[in-house]
């Protein structure tokens, strides 16, 4: 449960970092008229999605480390 | 340390001080472009000018607008018809002759008003004259000399027509390498500790703080890149800078590889402090050195300083400093929940 729980979040934030990447580079023109602000928009989504990745292996090796000790009890 | 909780808030405040401060101070009033870019001598020449940030019509229909070519000869607008806020329309008679001897010099456009400020769009317009003769054109040319501009107090950050408002990135990508630096120092550190002391906590936080140095590493290669793809055109421009760095990200990567295959604790972690000041002493070179002996697109490189007055003002300083200080200190937080999980992990298993 907690396995898929976790497949799919993180599915669902490679593809939100995936398409705000490719949303930001497709319209240079717009890009241009709101003065470049979703690169850092962008930039601060990436941070985001990062950490997010990051407590995911965290997790992943707190429950790797509960089932070992349950496996002992 | 790591169980205290202020320095953990104060980087969360910090953090919260530089996402308001850095995300909500606005840009100073600038040129974001100008049509024709082009122009030919002897013509007279209507430039559209649209500004950004700018308030025009505030301004008391005190525009004054400048072709400059260099600091001696620039050339004045016969006249500036204010359309709104942000479009301007400058009026200027490009006399037969340049005073030069190339055939197309690129010129850029100076606006001053007193609420907006003086706003620059460097190589702005193109002019090309067909019959070349320097003399002439000092002896035609009139100079209109750029005196009494106008500063803008407001609290704002500088307006570079590159970067725009990916200026703001310098406090959320940036730091992230301050951050990563001073993670790999103090594991480091904790490495030469456990070398001369052999107690294995220090193995522990050596490897900890490693942790959350690759993990800065990376969140900075990835915001770099996506700022790189907005400036320099591509997300990976093989640059010197993005090699060297990715470079030393896979040291580090090794460091773990290595760390991992061996089975005999004592044996780990000797082996890993050793190659942990091997990274760390390839670190320096690869990432501060390297990209300044050579060119490269990003600043800080090939005699460009990085962080020199064009890079921060004193507004920029006012975010950056602090964000420094709290990308570094949620990444020693970081580091401490590995740590703190990995030490549970070794009592727990040690008792069973």
């Amino acid at each position: 449960m907690t396995n898929l729980f976790q497949r799919s979040v993180f599915l669902f934030f490679l593809l939100l970092s995936a398409s705000c990447l490719s949303a930001q580079t497709n319209d240079p023109d717009f890009m241009q008229s709101v003065g470049k602000i979703y690169v850092a928009v962008g930039v601060i989504l990436a941070i985001f999605a990062v950490i997010v990745l990051f407590l995911i292996y965290l997790d992943r090796k707190l429950t790797k480390l509960e089932n070992q000790i349950k496996d002992h009890e | 340390m790591v169980y205290q909780t202020w320095w953990k808030a104060l980087g969360v405040v910090l953090l919260v001080y530089t996402f308001i401060a850095g995300l909500l101070i606005p840009l100073k009033p600038g040129i974001s472009s100008v049509h024709p870019s082009n122009a030919a001598t002897g013509e007279e020449v209507v430039l559209e000018i649209n500004g950004y940030n700018t308030l025009f019509t505030r301004s008391g229909e005190e525009v004054r607008a400048w072709l400059k070519m260099d600091d001696a000869y620039a050339l004045g607008a016969s006249g500036v018809e204010i359309v709104d806020d942000q479009h301007i329309r400058a009026r200027f008679y490009i006399p037969a002759f340049l005073p030069d001897s190339g055939r197309v010099r690129d010129f850029t456009l100076l606006l001053d008003d007193p609420f907006n400020g003086a706003c620059v769009l460097p190589s702005a317009v193109f002019i090309t004259q067909d019959s070349i003769d320097p003399a002439m054109g000092k002896a035609q040319w009139v100079n209109a000399p750029i005196k009494g501009l106008h500063a803008n107090d407001g609290l704002s950050f500088p307006f570079r027509n590159i970067l725009k408002e990916s200026i703001r990135n310098t406090y959320f990508h940036v730091p992230l390498w301050f951050a990563m630096v001073f993670l790999f120092l103090f594991s480091v550190g904790y490495s030469v500790r456990y070398l001369r002391t052999g107690t294995h906590d220090n193995d522990r936080r050596a490897h900890a703080l490693a942790v959350g140095g690759v993990l800065f590493g990376m969140m900075g290669l990835v915001t770099g890149a996506i700022w790189a793809k907005n400036t320099w055109g591509a997300y990976w421009s093989w640059d010197v800078k993005q090699n060297m760095t990715a470079i030393a990200l896979l040291i580090y990567f090794a460091y773990f590889i290595l760390r991992g295959s061996f089975e005999d604790p004592e044996k780990r972690a000797r082996l890993a402090a050793v190659y942990n000041l091997f990274a760390f002493v390839a670190l320096i070179p690869l990432i501060y050195v390297i990209p300044r002996l050579t060119d490269s697109l990003h600043p800080g490189s090939g005699g460009n300083p990085a962080f020199g007055s064009d890079d921060l003002d004193n507004t920029m300083r006012m975010v950056f400093y602090p964000a420094i200080l709290g990308w570094t200190l949620l990444g020693f937080w970081i580091a401490s929940v590995v740590y703190r999980m990995e030490r549970l992990r070794d009592r727990v298993l040690e008792f069973y």
